[in-house]
């Protein structure tokens, strides 16, 4: 089905191209000196899954109510479809929410529910019929149409939410942490379906969560929140491979930190004292921050970075360590081994298949890891995060 | 916790208590029953034939019921609005809450005797009536239908708050913000998704402040004087005044058949009428 355009919002042919688009410039929202958000910036491409992750109390849902409406900010813009929304109720935007609650009338059927916005715009009878049938069946639900909401299991009713919104052909549709009171399995069929969904309907959606791990999955783009700022807005493998800061390194994925000082920053290469000794590594693994000799930094690792070797085999020109196996668990696919290297604990996984050559628990080990693979990031500031609150 | 625990004695104490309560209320029930058909020699339905074939009797349950129904009617009618502040004032709603309540902390007796101050001829009302020249003669606020209907309105009126606004406080939190954003201005809002889920509380309201206004015995004695009586307020008198027991059992029977059959057609109407509003 193609995203037809309800007339009212048809305007002329430069806009229809950004039909679900988003521009947020310079928003900020404060409630009285609690500041939520910073002054943010974000362009959403018509058509893209967007995802806002963040710790709760970062500032998504309140973005989320700002491009509803709900809220209005204390400076900045909103544009959507390339019209500025500014003053515009819920009601006159162009978009659909679904709510963590999903808020469906419990005192109306399936149908009722995905039919009202349709009667409040007084769509004729067998249209009406004709849309609620369909969006009733892009959702899976079309043979539940007249049960009651109270009949319905809970991935039902999240779709249910999902027809009655998209049933409107918003341009836009705002999710808040829908899936968040499923369990995981259900959770998972309903990440799959909402991203099927969204590519047929080619709808823009913007979709709250604080699960890295949903984020990644669904959204073509994520937007990493904390602190009321963007501290990356990237593909989901940009982010985990080109992490901005140690903050979105962390929240994304799992992250070996190791503690080091800069010992001298050359053209191409920083050195820095860490444990082992003084390693070289690859500037290009600098991430968001110049650093000077002298400085504490931390170098990240990725599990899945980090080999593990016999004690007397040869390292290949990569950095080598040497340590032992604290643990080693297997998940599946994969095996998860819990390392020492002095004082420093380690987590590195490996495939699974690989197992027969890796170390048991208790054995002395090498660790090894590319120097093109460790990323070099400023420690975290003092908890920032404080003095931001969720809302009032 | 098991779902099967051993009998043991104490815990068939715990029922005397109940035992107790159910069983005075068959015993006078069936007093009440025995009374009323009683007869100098057997049983018979006199004291019926006498309550109904009198006409000045038979006014009294057209008032009773009547007087009733426009007591419900305009107790649910003016609570709404109040419980529908309660609920939009989140932060001011418990002390309001008290503020509905407060009249309740007075008894019955001495507030219907300050609706005699209101009311009367010569009462505050009537006294700036016609002070302001509004009126030149006296209107007749009470000893009448009128006068019961204002005291029995607000004696039930906190009953009709209390109802409606839990339901109210029932519904869950954003389905407003849902259907403003399906594109419903908030009268719409109020019209197809608040009224209709607060029907419920208001209907509940409606059957329970016509149940207790029916048995009214203080206020129709009181502000309806003698020429206006209540069935409750009668039989009232019957007991009291021309110690008629049979009498009065009979004309208990009779509010008793009224008030259940009432509240089976208030109910059947409540379902006919929840149905179609959905």
């Amino acid at each position: 089905m193609s995203p037809a355009q309800p007339e009212a919002l048809a305007p002329a042919a430069p806009f229809r191209a950004a039909r679900g688009s988003i521009h947020v410039a310079g928003v900020a929202k404060a409630y009285g000196a609690t500041t939520v958000l910073t002054g943010l910036d974000l362009t959403v491409e018509a058509g893209t899954f967007v995802t806002l992750l963040g710790p709760s109390g970062c500032g998504k849902t309140t973005l989320l109510r700002l491009i509803a409406g709900f809220i209005q900010p204390s400076a900045g813009k909103i544009a959507i479809d390339g019209r500025d929304m500014a003053g515009l109720p819920p009601q006159r935007r162009p978009i659909g929410m679904v709510f963590q609650n999903l808020a469906l009338f419990p005192h109306f059927s399936v149908e009722e529910n995905v039919a009202y916005g349709l009667r409040l715009r007084n769509v004729p009878e067998t249209e009406l019929r004709r849309k609620v049938k369909t969006f009733l069946d892009l959702v899976g639900l079309g043979h539940l149409g007249n049960r009651r909401i109270s009949q319905l299991s809970g991935g039902q009713k999240q779709r249910v939410a999902l027809a009655r919104s998209l049933v409107l052909e918003p341009s836009i549709l705002l999710l808040d942490e829908p899936l968040s009171a499923l369990d995981l399995q259900l959770r998972k069929q309903l990440q799959v379906a909402l991203k099927e969904i969204q590519r047929e309907l080619g709808t823009t959606f913007v979709f709250v969560t604080h699960d890295q791990e949903e984020a990644t999955l669904m959204s073509d783009r994520i937007v990493v929140m904390s602190a009321g700022a963007i501290q990356q807005y990237d593909t989901p493998p940009a982010i985990y491979s080109q992490p901005a800061n140690l903050f979105v390194a962390k929240f994304v994925g799992e992250l070996n930190e190791i503690p080091g000082r800069i010992a001298a920053v050359t053209a191409g290469t920083i050195e820095i004292d860490g444990p082992g000794g003084r390693h070289a590594l690859p500037a290009s693994g600098l991430r968001g921050f110049s650093p000077a000799a002298g400085a504490s930094c931390v170098i990240g690792l990725r599990p899945e970075r980090i080999a593990i070797l016999p004690p007397d085999a040869d390292a290949g020109g990569r950095i080598a360590l040497p340590g032992t196996v604290i643990e080693r668990i297997a998940l599946g696919p994969v095996l998860r081994f819990i390392l020492r290297c002095g004082e420093q604990r380690l987590v590195a996984v490996r495939l699974a298949s690989d197992g027969a050559a890796l170390p048991e628990a208790g054995s002395t080990c090498r660790i090894a890891f590319d120097p093109a693979d460790a990323q070099v990031f400023e420690p975290l500031a003092a908890p920032a995060a404080a003095s931001f609150g969720e809302k009032p | 916790m098991t779902e099967t625990q051993p009998a043991s004695p104490a815990k068939a104490l715990l029922l005397l208590p109940v035992l107790v309560l159910l069983g005075l209320f068959f015993v006078s029930v069936f007093q009440l029953f025995s009374n009323g058909f009683a007869d100098a020699d057997g049983w018979s339905l006199r004291y019926f034939r006498q309550i109904l074939n009198r006409s000045d009797y038979q006014v009294i349950f057209a008032r009773t019921i009547l007087s009733s129904l426009t007591v419900a009617l305009l107790s649910v009618a003016l609570s709404y609005p109040i419980a529908l502040l309660l609920w939009r004032l989140e932060r001011w709603r418990n002390t309001l809450l008290i503020v509905v309540l407060v009249p309740w902390l007075v008894s019955l007796v001495v507030r219907t005797y300050g609706w005699l101050v209101l009311l009367g001829p010569k009462g505050v009302i009537n006294g700036m009536l016609a002070w302001t020249g509004i009126v030149h003669q006296p209107l007749a606020l009470m000893f009448n239908d009128l006068g019961i209907v204002i005291g029995l309105t607000h004696v039930l009126i906190p009953f009709a708050v209390i109802s409606i606004l839990s339901s109210l406080l029932a519904i869950e939190s954003n389905l407003e913000e849902a259907s403003g954003v399906l594109g419903a201005s908030r009268f719409q809002t109020f019209r197809r998704i608040v009224l209709p889920l607060s029907l419920p509380g208001a209907f509940t309201a409606l059957i329970v402040i016509f149940l207790a206004s029916i048995g009214a015995i203080v206020t129709p004695i009181v502000l309806g004087g003698m020429s206006h009586q209540f069935v409750g307020s009668q039989i009232y008198q019957e007991v009291m005044y021309t110690f008629n027991l049979n009498k009065a059992a009979a004309w208990s029977i009779c509010l008793l058949a009224i008030s259940f059959l009432s509240l089976l057609l208030l109910k059947a109407i409540e379902r006919r009428l929840i149905g179609t509003l959905e």
